[in-house]
């Protein structure tokens, strides 16, 4: 399975497989048996690999495991290459707020021409005794409001539209 | 006058530290805690925690008020304020002194003195102890910068109030003498609400060597020898030792009686500390006195056999010293390293992070005044110091190796520290030779922060294996897929 | 279990004969079957680059989990079709693992093509989606495909077994509750589009992903409709708008990502437990099978020096040794499992027939899967042996095989014609796997026999006539069919037709099997029960 490690500044992609009898860690330059088997005290290992023995001490973080290796301290950061993928899922900027259902404009924040960010809150409607904040989907221009307080809208009625973005 | 029940104004190490010793003669001890700081050594030697409030954990420390209400309240008959916060604020000593709380530390007036720089400088030149060449804004304002000239270069411009290092700024030439001293004019009333300066002559590559003095404020002084703390990044010292390998024994003797000499002459009480520059040529020249016991005091207890905070006590308890000045010994070599969280590769940037394993070293000669528990949180509350490794060997070179010996097993996982670097630098044949200076630490620094050797197979092998889920998804494929391995038909 | 003693001798010139003819049929197994697999032409693999989209063995990569095996079904097919221009037919299937499961995979390959159905594409799917649920294995589709090759599209289409089997077999994956994840990686067309719907869950790749059931040539050409391929049915679309799609992913990469962490949350089932030893790998080299298998089909050859090269240990508990000894009986280990082998050492007699039968119902009772090793030209015929009822015996020979509620796995070893090919679980008997040696052969008799027959015909009608036939003339008729005859039981035609899943390096045929009979046990075992044997 795969994982990014961090050491230093570099990142390195490995995966960690077993063959059976022991793990392997396939590096992009190949591939390296080890083990890692407690020792008595706290933290504490044997990392046999690559024809060595070495005793290390670790402690894993959240996003990072910590080893105390031949008398140094390293951090050697950890990233699932999927967690990196899950969050580059861009929305869709959209230039228009569409009502998510029939209802009743409580009150209106903006006005055409005003700049606004993303985020920031445009409307309050309500809607089966539910009130709802609209708020921007990104920076830009209001191009029209065309509903004002106490309006009544239908489903994807367009309640806010923005000036398209420049590309 | 004697005391019975100590508060220790203080946190962290030196907290722990002086409750040890207070505990150890017999005192009911009192430590102080803010609500974000998580337990340390120093609550569970302590028979009492005061928690104590303000709109910043600094801020508390710094409550004179709440504080001395605090100490009042517990019934405390003395305060130690160990260093920093308010062991130099002579408002702080007023304030106890009027609530009838013995303050563990010298008189206000000394503080006073002390702690302006101007006028410190001054009482010394006047009693014949040497400084170097200067000029002080305060004499004169109007003609500060041509005095300021005439000093010669280089020079370096300081903020009368300040202190540890901060905004002093170093001038090579005459075309950029006025803006520096706006500059620093700027920094001093921001750091220290005071834009007075005074200007001194640069010693280049100047060793700095302070000596331990001790008086019982009825007359009597003696000094505990010198330390030489000269191993400094941004102007804070990180290792400290003593003897100095700079000195010979008559310079010794000397640097060290001027010290007692300058405590003497203000009659001094408690634990001090005279800082001096020691310049290439051997001159040397008074630079400040700390009005309080220092951060690197364990060398001098390692090398001397004193326990400076019991003598802090005794003084303050109306007892006076323990020894004369032919009972203190200079045995051996100590070595002091300041362990602090901070990342030495990126500009010693302060770390933080929690304290996932601790693992300190010890045995023969070696000293750890920790302020942290395993499990602890590091965060940028407080000083980036976790603690002090203090090694103590016959001679210096058995120093060193037992300090890097202890700084190597020194495990402390989840943070990052300067534990790598400290070992670089014991390991810098620069070091070895005892042939520094203050500006050692910055021209070394490529050297001292270069990588070690590749580890990273050996290190993404452990980081992998020690990964639960990441095993626990390895195992999950079949034992059969896993041994046939990556095979295609 | 007692160890099989080779008797073979390596150095002998027979074997060195042998292994050298088999590494040069081997030679050109392993080019075709790397060619299939990897080569095309620039311009197919440019313009995937130019769709920013990933070949099918990067995606493969993506999703499979690393350093684990994938056993490829049927590489080969379509290889003696369409001028060859359709190298595997412009899919992949095969059984691979992702987050430590056992999985199905179909996987269209666009850069043949651009993914369309061909005929034996469908044939190759549908194959693959049968042994998903013979063996209750999860299926991961990754599609991408220009629809259906409209110029054959009367194979594609219409009958019982062509392209409507494909979603047919996906409703009864999803009855039987074995779940399917499709991975939208180009367009899902008209049919195509019921891949994504009918999977348990789907993800689309944004910007080369869509799913519509009129493309936007169609819709303008149906009802004048112009909409491009994002409105119409791409991933913004289906997964906010109209709620076909359930994933939008940003990318090939994240899409694998997303699809392993999903297959990762699949419940794992409990897998029908057989006897099982510590695997143990032969203790012959399996590369010695080269210089086994004889040069000539017509040369007899010991299957038990076959099976000492596949089997665990070597090891081999023979049932009934000394009785219908054309056919061996009996238990090992493959890959730990234990197995009943069933392998030819000549024709079937009735002992022989009665032999399986009985073993196979032993098999049976106990749970034990079986594996057939074919080597067989046939039943003995002559009077004596249907006076002994040998045809009855072939008879209750294929009640027990056909009535088996254990898995079944066929290697065609070698000669597989008429008969023979039935009792010893053929193609049509339901092998769970079955797969070809290179030289192997499959017919309704040898090609000789055949040319001999056909030819004999033509020449007693010609004779009738009152012609006489020279040599020439007869070698003139006979030629033709042999040539023709030979090239329809190889093995290459058999595996172009799929009529296996594939043509095996022998010394492959261990793991091939380990892995099959490891995916076979995420189905139940039913309780033994049979027809009427006709004693």
């Amino acid at each position: 399975m795969r994982r990014i490690f961090q050491i230093a500044g570099t990142e390195t992609e490995c995966a960690l497989l077993h063959n059976g009898s022991h793990f392997v860690l396939n590096r992009p330059d190949g591939t390296i048996p080890c083990q890692l088997d407690p020792a008595g005290m706290p933290g504490g290992y044997v990392l046999r690999s690559g024809g060595q023995v070495h005793e290390v001490r670790v402690a894993v973080g959240p996003e990072a495991t910590f080893v105390h290796l031949n008398g140094r301290t390293y951090e050697i950061g950890r990233v699932d290459p999927a967690e990196r993928l899950a969050g580059s899922d861009g929305a869709a900027a959209d230039d228009r707020i569409v009502a998510p259902m029939p209802g009743v404009v409580v009150s209106v924040a903006v006005k055409p021409g005003e700049t606004v960010e993303e985020g920031q809150a445009l409307l309050v409607i309500e809607s089966m005794k539910l009130e709802t904040s609209l708020c921007a989907p990104r920076d830009g221009v209001v191009a029209e409001v065309p509903f004002a307080a106490g309006d009544s809208f239908g489903l994807k009625a367009n309640l806010v539209l923005l000036a398209p973005e420049e590309d | 006058m004697g005391i019975s029940k100590l508060l220790v104004a203080n946190r962290g190490e030196i907290a722990a530290r002086v409750l040890r010793t207070a505990k150890a003669r017999g005192l009911v001890a009192a430590v102080l805690r803010h609500a974000s700081e998580q337990e340390g050594p120093a609550h569970l030697i302590a028979d009492e925690v005061v928690m104590i409030e303000g709109p910043t954990p600094v801020a508390a420390y710094l409550d004179i008020a709440q504080i001395v209400e605090a100490a009042k309240r517990i019934g405390a008959d003395a305060v130690h304020p160990g260093y920093g916060f308010l062991s130099e604020n002579a408002n702080f000593v007023a304030a106890l002194e009027e609530a009838g709380v013995t303050f563990v530390g010298p008189t206000s007036d000394v503080i006073d003195l002390m702690g302006d720089k101007v006028r410190a400088r001054a009482f010394v030149e006047e009693r014949g102890f040497p400084v170097a060449p200067s000029a002080i804004e305060d004499d004169d304002p109007a003609t500060f910068v041509e005095r300021a000239r005439a000093v010669g270069y280089p020079l370096l411009i300081k903020p009368s109030a300040g202190g540890g290092g901060k905004g002093m700024r170093v001038v090579r030439e005459d075309s950029a003498l006025e803006a520096e001293i706006e500059t620093a004019r700027r920094e001093g009333e921001r750091y220290f609400g005071d834009g007075r300066l005074f200007v001194e002559r640069y010693i280049e590559r100047p060793r700095h060597i302070e000596v331990q003095v001790m008086g019982d404020g009825q007359g009597n002084v003696v000094h505990f020898w010198e330390r030489e703390c000269s191993i400094q990044r941004r102007f804070q010292k990180i290792i400290e030792e003593t003897p100095s390998p700079a000195l010979s024994p008559e310079q010794r003797l000397d640097i060290c009686e001027t010290a007692a000499g300058i405590a003497r002459a203000a009659n001094y009480r408690g634990a001090g500390t005279v800082e001096f520059i020691y310049a290439q040529d051997g001159g040397f020249y008074f630079l400040e006195m700390n009005t309080r016991l220092q951060v690197e005091h364990p060398v001098t207890e390692m090398v001397t056999g004193f326990d400076l905070v019991a003598e802090q006590l005794r003084v303050a308890a109306g007892e006076g010293l323990s020894a004369g000045q032919a009972d203190i010994p200079q045995n051996g070599h100590s070595i002091e390293l300041r362990i602090c969280a901070e990342d030495a590769t990126a500009d010693f940037r302060p770390a933080i992070g929690d304290i996932l394993l601790l693992d300190e070293p010890a045995g023969e000669g070696v000293r750890v005044d920790s302020g942290i528990l395993g499990g602890g949180k590091v965060t940028t509350d407080f000083d980036p110091m976790l603690s002090k490794l203090i090694v103590h060997g016959r001679d210096r070179t058995e120093a060193i190796a037992r300090a890097r010996q202890a700084v190597q097993n020194y495990v402390i996982l989840g943070v990052t520290t300067n534990t790598g670097y400290l070992d670089a630098i014991l390991a810098h044949p620069g070091f070895a030779s005892g042939d520094v200076s203050t500006g050692f630490l910055a021209e070394e620094a490529e050297t001292l922060t270069a990588a070690g050797n590749d580890m990273s197979d050996l290190l993404m092998a452990v980081a992998a294996l020690s990964d639960e889920r990441l095993v626990a998804e390895v195992m999950q494929i079949p034992e059969l897929h896993r041994n046939m391995g990556e095979w295609r038909n | 279990m007692r160890r099989i003693e080779s008797q073979i001798d390596v150095n002998a010139p027979d074997y060195k004969a042998n292994h050298a003819a088999m590494s040069e049929r081997l030679k050109e197994f392993h080019e075709r079957q790397n060619a299939a697999r990897y080569e095309r032409p620039q311009r197919d693999i440019d313009r995937l680059a130019r769709q920013n989209k990933l070949g099918v063995r990067e995606r493969l990569k993506l999703l499979l989990d690393p350093g684990t095996p994938f056993l490829e079904f049927s590489t080969l097919a379509a290889c003696r079709e369409y001028e060859g221009a359709v190298p595997g037919a412009g899919v992949v299937t095969g059984i691979g693992i992702v987050q430590g499961r056992e999985v199905a995979i179909h996987a269209n390959d666009a850069s043949v093509k651009g993914g369309a159905w061909y005929p034996h594409t469908v044939k190759k799917i549908v194959r693959l989606l049968d042994v998903a649920l013979e063996n209750h294995l999860p299926v991961v589709h990754i599609c991408d495909s220009a629809g259906g090759f409209l110029p054959l599209q009367h194979g594609v289409f219409p009958d019982r077994y062509l392209g409507g089997r494909v979603f047919r077999n996906q409703v009864k994956l999803s009855q039987a509750n074995i779940p399917q994840i499709a991975i939208v990686g180009g367009h899902c067309t008209a049919g195509g589009a019921y891949v994504p719907t009918l999977s348990d869950y789907n993800i689309i790749i944004e910007g080369t992903g869509a799913i519509f059931l009129g493309g936007p040539p169609l819709v303008k050409a149906a009802t004048g409709e112009e909409v491009g391929v994002q409105e119409l049915g791409g991933a913004v679309m289906h997964t906010s708008v109209s709620g076909t799609g359930d994933y939008r992913a940003a990318s090939e990469q994240h899409a694998f990502s997303l699809a392993r962490e999903i297959v990762n949350q699949w419940k794992r089932k409990p897998k029908t437990i057989i006897e099982t030893a510590t695997f143990e790998d032969p203790l012959y080299d399996p590369e010695e099978l080269y210089g086994i298998i004889p040069k000539d089909r017509k040369t007899q050859f010991d299957m038990r020096e076959v099976l000492a090269r596949i089997v665990d240990g070597s090891r081999f508990h023979e049932y009934q040794p000394d009785y219908g000894t054309t056919l061996i009986c009996g238990f090992a280990h493959i890959w730990g499992y234990k197995v009943g082998i069933l392998a030819n050492n000549g024709v079937l007699f009735n002992d022989s027939s009665l032999k399986a039968a009985h073993f196979m119902q032993l098999c049976n009772q106990n749970r034990t899967p079986l594996v057939f090793f074919q080597n067989i030209t046939g039943y003995m015929v002559g009077r004596e042996y249907e006076e002994r009822g040998i045809a009855k015996d072939g008879a209750k020979m294929l009640m027990a095989q056909g009535g088996s509620v254990v898995p079944k796995f066929t290697v065609i070893a070698n000669a597989s014609y008429g008969a023979g090919n039935y009792g010893m679980c053929g193609r049509a008997w339901d092998a769970r796997t079955l797969f070809m040696w290179p030289q192997a052969e499959i017919g309704v008799m040898g090609a000789e026999q055949a040319a001999n027959t056909m030819a004999d015909v033509k020449i007693r009608q010609l004779q009738r006539e009152g012609k006489k036939l020279s040599e020439e003339e007869i070698a003139a008729i006979r030629e033709p069919v042999l040539e023709k005859y030979s090239r329809d039981v190889e093995a290459y035609t058999s595996t172009s037709e799929i009529w296996d899943d594939g043509i095996l390096d022998p010394a492959d045929t261990r793991n091939a099997l380990g892995m099959s009979i490891s995916a076979s046990l995420n189905a139940p075992i039913d309780d033994p029960h049979y027809g009427i044997f006709r004693l």
